[in-house]
């Protein structure tokens, strides 16, 4: 039986927020001002490109149960050697956006409009802190389709939140969440990426263009096929020169579990031993060649590197988040 | 132009070497340039709420040379290649800890008031962005007299910054900068540190307070001696019921270098062997207790854990988040 979160994760960003408990924090009304967190966004430079991480917010989790191939404690003293509690997971949702000459592409749409309340949903305010229009945008490229990448493809009236944009995805991705003949092959608790997919790409009829992972998206991007987490899961090298930046989606999820020990497992992968198999691939080639890279649901700012790291004997990977600085 | 002199005099090789310094912040950015966030960030420890506040950084052009006294240039590239730094320049950042108490506002060192170096003088900026007005300020608790962490006590025509504040000081770093016969016991570079103790303090007459080592300040707030960096480097112990922060000042620089290999010596520190042994003590007592610090030079938003690491410690960021 799967734990009724996985399922309202994947249902769409309302119910989810409403079924999470929320931390006391997000609850209250209207703070003062000094109480406030700073904007969450974050720039810095890759060739002549210019690129934005926007926080997107917080879902919180037991840490029971979220992976599923190593035993509680493991994965408590795991928590425990990078500060984290041991009980709670907390999951933070990071966007990329870049931007070169008249290209402003963002990577994966965020969780959009959500629930007052709700800890996830922050990305439209933080863009708007950011000076980044939404019509501005020429180019959504995904990575997969879970509900939290893509639920922010539409605004409040169920239109297009990106009026502008051409939408990009993965053709393998596509294809199996757009056959509901594959319903039965799919984990129960993904089995609503179905409908949801239909109903956040509806609106963009016309303007969605398929791509198949291991070419050139547009100017600048090009696509890594890294399926496991979902059958059609792509990430995205982004390149100027000799400066380069890949964005790796969900390949792992928090960098302090998942990068200490590749091969373990989560909850949410559709295909937990290709999803190991192409994080191994992808962090090793990250740490060779010190390649800067951002995650999805890596600690705000989401973006650093990778050294490898050996553990408990197990050979695996520190996430070093780059240094922060005022001067872009 | 005595005031510039007294300045770069004032602070380390540093900013006596100001054409080490690059100037990356200095052209004004045309209007189209992207901007950065703000640069505060705010938690809570216990039922005080914490914000560091980016005031800016110094570039420092090859960080294997000339910092370091006491390892070869080949360890220290390879501390800054194993960060993930470059081995070319290293931005040493600027960052003050403030702390909203029932007892009103504090805040920890002053920053460089705009005065010292073009890539700082942010923390005014960023204080409006965080909603800090700096007449709130009702204490300023002060670690050392190092020309980064006091000349924001006043502006360039020496007026106070912070205009309700009392200023608290270390008896033993007051006693050694304000005793001129001291000025052949420090490196050539800090000698300055005297004349711009005189200005910068003087600008609150009546409003200077000495602490003794282990002193409470104001509830909650202790002082604890860790002197070497110069003679009365002091941190501070900030408690809440069961939660606690550590504001360290400068027992270390950067983490990545002297944190990772805390018996190498910086050529700011007064007194290597007694920095070090400070510095040894301090971080291994965070990390035994898991306490969360703050820093002054450590990476933005500058606040974290501290784990052992080999004959080292590691520095682990705490997690960013909206909901303070």
């Amino acid at each position: 039986m799967l734990p009724s979160d996985r399922r309202t994760l994947f249902g769409g960003s309302a119910t989810f927020a409403m079924a999470l408990a929320l931390p006391a924090a997000a609850q209250q009304a209207a703070a003062p001002a000094t109480s406030a967190q700073a904007p969450g966004f974050y720039r810095f430079r890759v060739g002549a490109w210019t690129i934005t991480t926007v926080h997107d917010g917080f879902f919180r989790r037991p840490v029971e149960n979220f992976v599923r191939n190593a035993p509680l404690a493991d994965v408590q003293a795991i928590l425990a050697d990078s500060f984290m509690p041991g009980d709670t997971l907390t999951i933070p949702f990071t966007i990329t956006f870049a931007q070169r000459a008249e290209a402003l592409v963002v990577f994966d749409a965020g969780n959009g409009v959500t629930a007052a309340g709700a800890t996830n949903g922050r990305m439209i305010a933080n863009m708007a802190a950011a000076g980044i229009d939404p019509a501005r945008v020429t180019h959504v490229i995904h990575s997969h389709f879970h509900g939290d990448h893509i639920n922010g493809l539409l605004n409040a009236e169920n239109g297009r939140a990106f009026p502008n944009a051409e939408i990009i995805v993965p053709a393998p991705e596509w294809a199996w969440w757009s056959d509901e003949g594959n319903t039965t092959r799919s984990p129960e608790g993904q089995r609503a990426t179905f409908a949801n997919a239909a109903r956040r790409f509806a609106p963009y009829q016309g303007r969605v263009r398929q791509i198949a992972p291991g070419g050139e998206v547009i100017p600048g991007v090009t696509s890594i096929a890294a399926h496991g987490h979902t059958p059609g899961h792509t990430i995205y090298r982004i390149a100027d020169g000799n400066e380069q930046l890949i964005f790796l989606a969900d390949t792992l999820n928090r960098p302090e579990i998942m990068a200490r020990r590749p091969d373990w497992q989560i909850i949410f992968d559709f295909d937990g031993e290709a999803a190991a198999a192409g994080r191994r691939r992808v962090l090793d080639m990250a740490a060779t060649d010190r390649i800067r890279v951002t995650g999805y649901h890596f600690p705000f700012p989401a973006n650093g590197h990778f050294a490898r790291h050996v553990s408990a004997g197990v050979q695996g990977f520190m996430f070093v988040p780059a240094d922060w600085s005022s001067a872009v | 132009m005595t005031d510039r002199r007294t300045l770069f005099a004032a602070t380390s090789a540093l900013l006596a070497a100001p054409t080490l310094m690059t100037t990356v912040a200095a052209q004004p950015a045309p209007a189209s340039a992207p901007t950065q966030a703000p640069g505060f960030y705010r938690f809570r420890v216990g039922a005080f709420v914490a914000t560091t506040v980016w005031d800016g950084f110094g570039r420092r052009q090859n960080p294997g040379t000339g910092w370091v006294t006491n390892a070869d240039q080949a360890a220290v590239e390879a501390a800054l290649r194993d960060a993930m730094l470059p081995t070319t320049h290293l931005d040493n950042p600027f960052i003050v800890t403030f702390l909203e108490t029932p007892a009103g506002l504090v805040m920890f060192d002053s920053g460089t008031g705009n005065q010292l170096v073009p890539t700082a003088g942010l923390m005014g900026a960023n204080l409006g962005a965080a909603g800090i007005d700096p007449a709130r300020v009702t204490r300023i608790l002060t670690s050392h007299f190092h020309a980064d962490h006091i000349t924001g006590l006043s502006t360039a025509q020496n007026v106070a910054a912070f205009p309700n504040a009392t200023v608290f000081v270390p008896e033993v770093e007051w006693a050694f900068w304000t005793d001129a016969t001291n000025e052949s016991r420090v490196p050539q570079a800090q000698r300055g540190t005297f004349a711009n103790v005189a200005r910068r303090f003087g600008a609150y007459p009546g409003k200077v307070e000495r602490f003794a080592a282990g002193a409470e300040i104001l509830p909650g707030v202790r002082a604890v001696a860790a002197h070497g960096h110069t003679p009365g480097h002091t941190v501070f112990h900030v408690a809440d019921g069961a939660d606690q922060l550590f504001v360290t000042a400068d027992a270390s620089s950067r983490p990545e270098i002297f944190l990772r290999n805390p018996r190498w010596s910086s050529i700011f520190d007064i007194d290597g062997p007694a920095a070090m042994a400070s510095r040894i003590a301090l971080f291994g007592r965070i990390a035994a207790e898991r306490a969360r610090m703050t820093a002054y030079h450590f990476p933005f938003p500058a606040n974290g854990f501290v784990q052992q690491m080999g004959d080292g410690f590691r520095f682990v960021p705490a997690d960013w988040s909206n909901a303070v």
